[in-house]
């Protein structure tokens, strides 16, 4: 019997993928690594695609993590415009097939043109075995039944779909809708805005960025949207959509009618991992241990398409972020090569909105205490949150659960993110320590 | 009077805006690492842009950390 085709196979080009490769390397891994890839690009960074890409700021070429040289330099084969379609656990195989025509049919204008060598990719429609395997499939944009895409409505987490977006927002004037207030929705509400597009954004939660937020900071963000002329529809969602006039017209539940240019539809993300189906994985987060391990055998997990325990309380939640995909490549690589894991830290996401950056440490339940400290070292004791205003430039928001510090959310205030880590990281050590 | 940054590595998650800002001072690998110094503001300056609050600045004659 031939050997594995990989001995490190990671289904998925991202984030998580790419810090994989590079951990593995530096670890001293010198089997095979091949890698994935749906769309017709090298692994590249999708921060700025919401952000400055988005703005105008032309440094596509920039967005790639690595050269195309670092990859042969490495070793590590990239498999572009390929996607995963099928795990066949028992013969430790993945079926790989051309990535929907969806994702490559406007690849001919704007993909990698060094990329292209895929079409005549031996891998094409066979199936590749592994030694272990990497699941990095990532997520995809949740679609919502009734605002199909097309030519006015957007949805954003490709580069192919920020040109598009792109192109969309620069071609002139006009109103921009955005379903859903998650990051992407706010971080696209701030872009349009700086581009003197009037929006309108619909959320069926009852603050923006809910599932991450407690409910107060939450009003703070939809306060301070306001307060740059977005139109912010709260607990509302979209009825109907007739996208065939000059203009989309969105029915919304509140008896109100949008009119848009163009749509956005960001309204969350699912984990991309379908292709697991009939695995045993699955079917939405795959679910593993604190290494990336999954319940398979040399099978492992990182990115959107994984679910790791959290490393203080052990629950699980989605964390669809750029620092959570670091840490998990880096883990799997780790667990692959046998060494010992980094200790944990708390989890963050960032984001750029209008002239403040918002960094959130932490994960915070609905129900919690915050405490406000406006700075200049001045600690407003228990200052109430409903007490702080869009005009303050900068805070510091301290939450706490049942007295035990679990998250921080801070606004303009990047010198205390460092102070943050450790009162959380520290107070969650303590709880581990006592439960055990 | 000299300054220096240090890097956090349990908190640096790589991301490169060190090295994109002051490629004479950063260099990242899985983590970044200070190859040199500038002066004082722009080392703070440029502690801030970090995403992860990796990077701290201190006196290199004291040892007094200025930054955060």
């Amino acid at each position: 019997m031939r050997g594995p085709d990989a001995d490190v196979l990671i289904a998925g080009g991202g984030l998580a993928a790419q810090r994989c490769c590079e951990t593995l390397r530096r670890l001293g891994f010198d089997g095979r690594i091949a890698v994935i890839c749906e769309e017709a690009r090298a692994p590249y960074d999708r921060p700025p695609l919401s952000k400055a890409f988005l703005a105008g700021d032309d440094k596509s070429s920039q967005l790639a993590f690595k050269p195309r040289s670092w990859y042969v330099e490495n070793e590590v084969e990239l498999l572009l415009g390929l996607s995963a379609n099928e795990l066949d656990v028992a013969g430790r195989r993945v079926v790989v097939g051309e990535s929907s025509k969806e994702l490559l049919a406007r690849n001919g204008e704007h993909g990698d043109t060094s990329a292209t060598q895929h079409h005549a990719h031996p891998s094409l429609g066979r199936t590749l075995r592994y030694g272990r395997l990497v699941i990095a499939t990532g997520s995809r944009p949740r679609r919502l039944p009734g605002i199909p895409l097309g030519p006015k409505v957007h949805e954003l987490r490709t580069h192919v779909d920020a040109l598009s977006l792109r192109a969309a927002l620069h071609e002139g004037s006009g109103r921009l809708a955005i379903v859903g207030a998650g990051l992407i929705g706010l971080e696209v509400a701030s872009c349009a805005r700086a581009l003197g597009l009037e929006v309108t954004m619909i959320e069926a939660g009852a603050t923006p960025l809910g599932r991450a937020l407690p409910p107060k900071l939450g009003d703070w963000l939809a306060r301070l949207h306001r307060e740059q002329g977005v139109d912010v529809r709260l607990e509302t969602c979209v009825r109907a959509a007739g996208l065939g006039a000059a203009r989309a017209k969105l029915d919304l539940s509140d008896g109100d009618t949008v009119r848009a240019d163009t749509v956005l539809v960001a309204a969350g993300s699912v984990a991309a991992s379908e292709w697991l189906a009939g695995s045993g994985l699955g079917p939405g987060p795959i679910h593993t241990d604190a290494g990336g391990r999954t319940c398979l055998s040399g099978v492992y997990a990182a990115g959107d398409a994984a679910c790791f325990p959290d490393p203080y309380s052990g629950e699980r939640f989605p964390t669809p972020h750029w620092e959570a995909a670091v840490r998990q490549g880096v883990a799997v690589a780790h667990s692959i090569v046998g060494v010992r894991p980094r200790g944990p830290v708390p989890g963050m996401f960032w984001s750029d909105q209008y002239d403040r950056r918002i960094q959130f440490v932490g994960h915070a339940p609905a129900a919690c205490e915050i405490e406000l400290d406006l700075g200049a070292g001045e600690r407003r004791g228990t200052a109430r949150a409903e007490s702080v205003g869009t005009a303050d430039a900068s805070f510091v928001a301290w939450i706490r659960q049942n007295e035990l510090p679990v998250a921080a959310m801070l606004v303009n205030r990047p010198d205390a993110l460092g102070r943050a880590r450790l009162w959380i990281a520290d107070a969650g050590s303590e709880e581990t320590r006592r439960a055990a | 009077m000299a300054h220096l940054p240090r890097i956090d590595e349990a908190a640096c998650l790589a991301h490169g805006d060190c090295e994109d800002l002051a490629p004479d001072v950063f260099h990242i690998e899985d983590v970044a690492t200070v190859i040199g110094t500038a002066p004082v503001g722009r080392l703070v300056s440029i502690a801030e842009a970090c995403p992860a609050g990796a990077i701290s600045v201190i006196d290199a004659e004291t040892g007094e950390q200025v930054y955060p």
